[in-house]
């Protein structure tokens, strides 16, 4: 069961964190568009303890953000944007379980 | 710093700090060939496949995709599974990649609108199997935190000018997907050969920091003056 799909408004969570997340601050809190589904796999917290077959896995998604969104400073053109990738746990719809920077 | 040597004699400071890193990994190596986890000749002739990649795979992809649609199309599918069709298998050498993390890969197509460009803030995550080492710029901090907030400026450093109705959009692939850029092909190219298509598909072009030019391949010395490449035409308008 996947929990989005593309097209969703997501935002990406703002939490405390310890070890290997492959989720970068500057994403963190920053509101985006699920544009490509990517099949489940483990996730960088227990694949970091090398933790390849009974480490959790979870669906991953692709997020696009605009550019203006990560960065209040961003100098270039409105149209510009940013993609990365998430695990599912480092998701919330966007306007439930927002966090502010 | 708080402190300043004025020693001749001092040690030279490694930008970036990167020769812990390699102090780190010889200091396992060491303990894992001792350990008889693999042998010194294992890791040299890993380290010879490894560096033995090169971006002519990645060139190969894109000439086969611009002249034929429906590898384009398999291509832009399953890049992983499309790999196979020019002799690079993702598997390799383990059954389930390198004992890095690439897995999964997907060409991104820029178009008339779009123009996309590969960085990975996290490390230095590359599509190796496609592309070989990446270029040492790929993976200072300097490139990846710029890429991602000032991705305009930074093109504009490498000499690519786009214009701001072309979106840029910019990939940072710190996770388990790995990309390549399909650029645009060319006008100037029209009857050209798969193998003539491939050799202005250089690397640059494919990790999105250049475009491809009828009359510039990697393979040969540039001209004395490499302005007389950066036509307006080519790169949008100049600056």
């Amino acid at each position: 069961m996947r929990r989005f799909k593309v097209g969703d408004r997501v935002v990406v969570r703002d939490e405390t964190t310890l070890f290997h997340t492959r989720c970068q601050g500057y994403m963190r809190g920053r509101i985006g568009t699920v544009v490509e589904d990517r099949p489940a796999w483990v996730i960088p917290e227990d694949e970091a303890w090398g933790r390849d077959e009974d480490g959790r896995h979870e669906p991953f998604y692709v997020v696009r953000f605009k550019q203006t969104e990560l960065w209040a400073d961003y100098a270039g053109p409105d149209l510009d944007t940013l993609e990365s990738e998430f695990s599912e746990r480092w998701l919330e719809p966007a306007g439930e379980g927002e966090h502010s920077v | 710093m708080s402190t300043h040597s004025h020693d001749p004699h001092a040690p030279v400071q490694e930008p970036d700090g990167t020769d812990e890193f390699e102090i780190l990994e010889l200091a396992v190596r060491e303990l894992a060939i001792e350990k008889g986890v693999f042998s010194a000749e294992d890791h040299r002739r890993f380290s010879e496949w490894a560096e033995s990649r090169t971006p002519m795979y990645g060139s190969k992809l894109v000439a086969k995709a611009w002249l034929d649609p429906a590898f384009k199309e398999r291509l832009l599918a399953d890049g992983t599974e499309a790999s196979k069709e020019v002799g690079v298998n993702w598997l390799d050498p383990t059954g389930t990649g390198t004992p890095s993390d690439y897995t999964y890969f997907y060409v991104l197509e820029n178009t008339p609108q779009v123009h996309n460009v590969i960085v990975c803030t996290l490390c230095s995550c590359y599509p190796r199997p496609v592309l070989g080492m990446s270029p040492d710029w790929y993976r200072t901090p300097n490139y990846r935190r710029r890429m991602v907030r000032q991705p305009r400026q930074v093109l504009a450093e490498f000499g690519l000018f786009l214009p701001a109705d072309v979106e840029i959009r910019v990939h940072d692939s710190n996770q388990k997907s790995r990309f390549m850029v399909m650029p645009m092909r060319p006008a100037g190219t029209e009857g050209w050969t798969e193998e003539q298509l491939a050799a202005i598909v250089t690397r640059d072009t494919m990790i999105g920091v250049a475009l491809p030019q009828p009359g510039w391949t990697a393979a040969e010395a540039p001209p004395r003056s490499g302005v007389a490449h950066q036509s307006a035409e080519i790169t949008g308008g100049g600056k």
